[in-house]
């Protein structure tokens, strides 16, 4: 039974080694990565100085073009990330000003995701490579539940998130594949669906004031970056319209534009402007926020 | 609680030291540990099917001993039939009375008569067939004299109720478990590394092979009405890997675990895609059941005796009670009938014994022919897996009509936003493995036994699927 005990005990401790060999691996090759994600993209490109910064959800990235707003000479990167919610919106915006990035504007969309004070899981995943070289991040998820399992037992993070940083994510990121979250400068085309979902309920959606829509107020008006809220477009077959009104009343300096864009054509799914449809919105909301001089 | 879960690993260590420090001198004390911690294994699932199987366990205990003391045949019958009634019954009423009162329903229908069935929506007792055939089993040898009925009410409860194999198997017989059972275990450091093997392995198969193959099997059969010829093919291959990788991977895990209380379990597969023909499959495919049918069902209706018709009315019965066994559906239905009409040919020819050795592969034309054999096997089990795995009949059909019609062969991206080609490595990798260990129950031990653990332990840690996990399929049955 002792040898039995003894050979137990030097699995579990190759287990633990292969696990910090691991870790140390992974960490090291996403801490050198920058063709794929924003947020790698933010860390590890030298300092930028933009006119404006899009932040939000996947109704930020499919719906500001910033080629648009480069033509009236804004310099424009669209950080908008699919699934985010304003947890790592706030999250990006601080590191983006902790990177010395001189900013004039900061276009946020703030809408459906007021009523969100949660994490997303997919974003989330990838600022976990940097939980420990990175104090920022490591405070930002510091109240998370999971935070001491995450920061604590070596390679946990890429076990838990493997879908997102597992093995085949660190291929690519060793064969420097881009993804397509950099092109076009953040923004990502979204084409016509014939089958679209063009209906949409939101009467479930319960706003409260939102504590990471306050943190990045707070960041752009310590940092003197103007700041720019909108609300972006939704088809028309929803129920619940009655939310964007609320959400004017609770933060009256939110720009309601959901009506700059109306007619179901120009929508890939109810809450997804198509390309044609981003583009026509993109010009309304420059002609509104950003007028020739 | 599964095998492969966090509570499991928290719930075997107190158990494997309490079985051998504190109740080590007494095999009395050592079964009823394994038999307290086998109820709380199973209350884990749902407490309120306990009591089925404590009712299914006094049953069985009690019809045996009654056989066994009955002088008079007539009585000896009527304890074992009712053993048999009360077991089937309450299998039938679980798992099969929906299942019949629709297609009832159905067929009335067919004739123009509007009928609204009584619908029982159980929920259906996890393990119900896996210890429902271990007490069938137990009461028909004792009726048939091939063992005594056991006494202790303990050391047969445990026989049916020993955690290891209570939810999924493999399904033992008490000529192989009970005098285990009873016999002082003692502990063996080459038995209990054999078991660590066993799992380490069995984890592999589940959380690498099998949950992994899940993703993209559910993205293509999801998908099946989009996808094209290639995608909709390597979708039945990735179900024949998803299945094999989790069903034989709980079975290696319950064999070793098993292992670690000194106990051993029937082998369950042995390396089943390597079979040359269709027979040979399904002697290296679940064992367990296979041999249940042959022994209990085949066999007893005259088995490969009498004339062809009649061997043919004998093979075509278990198959297809081997179908219906895993599920009231008429897909499981038709994957058995299907398998039997595989077996046909073999069984007309006097082939179906042909190929009892295992498999060697000689560098001339014979080797080549092997590997023909092999993969014309494999691609006839993976096209009754469709039927296995499609929700209806009408889905299959579809599936296998596409498969053929499309003719697209281009890889396609899926909507589990992967390419084929990043998992066929994969399988390739863990096909290679396994045929180089095709003679032993699993390929760690022997030479460079740590070297091969760690790299289990790296292929775990990076390769798994955690982020969404999935129950047994066998579970479910």
């Amino acid at each position: 039974m002792k040898s039995f005990l003894r050979y137990i005990g030097f699995a579990l401790l190759l287990l633990v080694g292969i696990a910090v060999l691991l870790d140390v691996v992974y960490t090291d090759i996403y801490s050198l990565a920058k063709d794929r994600w924003k947020m790698e993209y933010v860390l590890h490109t030298p300092a930028q100085q933009y006119d404006v910064v899009i932040l939000g959800s996947s109704r930020a990235n499919n719906h500001f073009v910033p080629e648009l707003f480069e033509k009236q000479g804004l310099k424009t990167f669209n950080f908008g990330m699919s699934g985010s919610h304003l947890f790592e919106d706030a999250l990006l915006l601080e590191l983006l000003i902790e990177q010395k990035n001189s900013i004039n504007y900061v276009l946020l969309e703030a809408d459906l995701n007021l009523s969100n004070e949660k994490r997303d899981e997919g974003t989330t995943a990838r600022y976990l490579p940097y939980l420990r070289s990175n104090s920022t991040i490591r405070s930002h998820y510091q109240n998370e539940p999971e935070f001491p399992y995450w920061y604590y037992l070596p390679f946990y993070r890429y076990m838990a998130f493997e879908s997102q940083i597992g093995f085949l994510e660190l291929m690519k990121t060793v064969a420097h594949e881009p993804s397509s979250s950099l092109s076009n400068k953040g923004y990502y085309p979204l084409p016509s669906h014939k089958k679209g979902n063009m209906k949409n309920d939101y009467r479930a959606l319960k706003l409260r004031p939102n504590r990471y829509y306050q943190q990045i107020k707070k960041l752009c008006a310590q940092h003197h970056i103007r700041l720019i809220t909108v609300t972006t477009p939704v088809c028309e077959n929803v129920k619940g319209m009655a939310y964007f009104e609320k959400v004017t009343q609770l933060y009256p300096e939110i720009h309601n534009c959901e009506d700059f864009v109306n007619q179901d054509r120009y929508f890939s799914s109810c809450g997804h402007l198509n390309d044609a449809g981003a583009r026509l919105f993109t010009q309304k909301i420059i002609s509104k926020f950003f007028p020739k001089k | 609680m599964f095998f492969n879960s966090l509570a499991f690993a928290l719930f075997l260590p107190p158990v494997f030291a309490l079985y051998w420090w504190l109740c080590a001198k007494s095999v009395a004390k050592q079964n009823a540990l394994l038999l307290l911690t086998s109820y709380v294994f199973y209350a884990c699932w749902d407490w309120r099917f306990l009591f089925l199987l404590l009712f299914s366990t006094f049953l069985d205990y009690f019809t045996g001993l009654q056989i066994h003391q009955s002088e008079r045949v007539a009585k000896k019958r009527f304890w074992f039939w009712l053993s048999i009634g009360v077991n089937l019954g309450f299998l039938g009423l679980f798992k099969y009375y929906d299942f019949f009162a629709v297609s009832f329903a159905e067929l009335f229908q067919g004739f123009g008569l509007s009928v609204s069935p009584f619908l029982l929506k159980w929920l259906l007792p996890v393990g119900i067939s896996f210890y429902t055939f271990h007490g069938l089993s137990y009461v028909i040898d004792i009726y048939k004299g091939r063992i005594l009925a056991e006494k202790n009410p303990v050391d047969y409860a445990l026989f049916v109720s020993y955690f290891p194999l209570l939810v999924a198997g493999p399904i033992e017989r008490a000529t192989h478990l009970l005098p285990q059972i009873k016999q002082t275990r003692k502990f063996s450091f080459s038995q209990a590394q054999e078991g660590v093997y066993l799992i380490v392995w069995g984890l592999v198969k589940k959380i690498v092979i099998a949950d992994t193959c899940a993703t993209y099997a559910n993205a293509i059969f999801d998908h099946a009405d989009s996808v094209n010829t290639l995608s909709l093919a390597l979708g039945a291959v990735y179900f024949a890997f998803q299945i094999y990788g989790d069903f034989s991977g709980y079975s290696d895990m319950a064999i070793g675990i098993s292992k670690l209380f000194g106990l051993e379990l029937l082998r369950n597969f042995n390396y089943p895609y390597f079979s040359r023909d269709i027979a040979e499959f399904w002697r290296r495919w679940h064992i367990s059941l296979s041999s249940w049918f042959r022994d209990y069902v085949y066999i007893p209706l005259g088995g490969s005796q009498g004339g062809k018709w009649m061997q043919l009315r004998n093979v075509f019965a278990i198959f297809i009670l081997s179908g219906f066994w895993h599920g009231a559906n008429y897909t499981y239905l038709f994957w058995g009938f299907l398998n039997a009409l595989y077996f046909l040919p073999l069984l007309w020819q006097q082939k179906n014994r042909a190929n009892l050795e295992s498999s060697k592969l000689p560098w001339n034309l014979s080797g080549l022919r092997i590997v023909l054999n092999i993969l014309a096997t494999f691609a006839l089990t993976c096209i009754a897996w469709v039927f296995f795995r499609a929700k209806s009949m009408t889905v299959a059909w579809d599936y296998l009509y596409r498969l053929a019609t499309n003719g697209n062969w281009n890889s396609e991206f899926l909507a589990n936003r992967r390419y084929n080609f990043e998992l066929l490595s994969l399988i390739v990798l863990f096909v290679a493995v396994e045929w180089r260990h095709r003679n032993q129950m699993q390929p760690i031990s022997g030479k460079y036994a740590w070297l091969k653990l760690g790299l289990c332990f790296a292929a775990l840690l990076a390769l798994g699927t955690y982020s969404d996990y999935k129950s047994f399929i066998y579970f479910q049955f």
